[in-house]
């Protein structure tokens, strides 16, 4: 069953507001919590895009389904994978740095990020371009 | 991946070379947040907040260049309920992300208490009830 866009938008909103609600507590020093704390609605929000992903890309081993139909969407799902990989590594190495339980540096933990960044701008150039001139 | 291309387009209402642009912007400016913070003796610890965001200040400036010349493109080909409408919802959007980022960008050069972030933070607060108003419409 897939959800509606008014639906995705919700769930995306809500965590969002969520978010930045505990974030704006934190910086203004109203609430002393731990900062993978502060990330909760981060967390929760990603697990159940990775779990709706997964849950996806196991339906391809269903009895029935014919590969031939897939060969691009499948490598589309890699990518949103590892883009969501990516961005949990990255919102996991800063809360660490935050709290202070590592000293490494910042360019290491944007390293992620930069990777995500690059993969979106490559998706969306070859929209704009490519996909136009066909 | 939550949202197809065409529904981030069709909900945020910008074109898909704005997206990249902003995208683009946002890798700029944490290219510059990594030098300024991690600089250290090289090239970044002279950079000044103010330059550390002008990717953010230059994307939008584009962004309101592109989103003009889109509608007066769209008014002389008669379009003019579709061109006001664009131009609207648009400038309010960057007009919105603008003063958020003076805000935080002041606060972080002057760390006074009396910017506090709930304040910064509130032009974010009104642009995600416009956005979730836009989804309803959209939708």
């Amino acid at each position: 069953m897939r959800m509606s866009l008014a639906q995705r938008v919700l769930l995306t909103w809500l965590f969002t507001l969520l978010f930045l609600i505990m974030l704006v507590l934190k910086l203004d020093e109203k609430a002393p919590w731990n900062w993978f704390l502060i990330f909760i609605p981060v967390w929760i929000f990603d697990t159940i895009l990775l779990v709706m992903l997964i849950v996806k890309m196991a339906g391809r081993c269903k009895s029935g389904y014919d590969p031939r139909n897939g060969s691009q969407n499948i490598k589309k799902k890699a990518w949103y994978l590892i883009a969501m990989l990516l961005k949990l590594a990255f919102c996991l190495a800063l809360c660490a740095k935050l709290q202070q339980f590592t000293e490494m540096k910042l360019v290491y933990i944007f390293i992620p990020l930069w990777a995500l960044l690059v993969g979106g701008m490559i998706e969306l150039g070859y929209n704009i371009f490519y996909v136009r001139r066909d | 991946m939550l949202f197809s291309l065409r529904e981030l387009v069709q909900w945020l209402g910008f074109a898909t070379f704005e997206i990249f642009l902003h995208l683009l912007a946002l890798l700029l400016f944490s290219v510059l947040l990594v030098l300024k913070v991690d600089g250290g003796g090289g090239g970044g610890a002279g950079l000044s907040w103010w330059k550390v965001f002008i990717p953010f200040f230059a994307a939008d400036g584009l962004s309101t260049y592109f989103t003009t010349i889109v509608s007066v493109r769209l008014f002389q080909d008669g379009e003019k309920r579709l061109a006001v409408l664009r131009l609207f919802w648009i400038l309010t959007i960057l007009s919105l992300k603008f003063v958020f980022e003076m805000l935080l960008c002041q606060k972080l050069v002057e760390q006074t208490r009396e910017l506090w972030y709930g304040l910064i933070m509130s032009p974010v607060f009104i642009l995600l009830q416009l956005l979730m108003i836009r989804a309803c419409r959209v939708n």
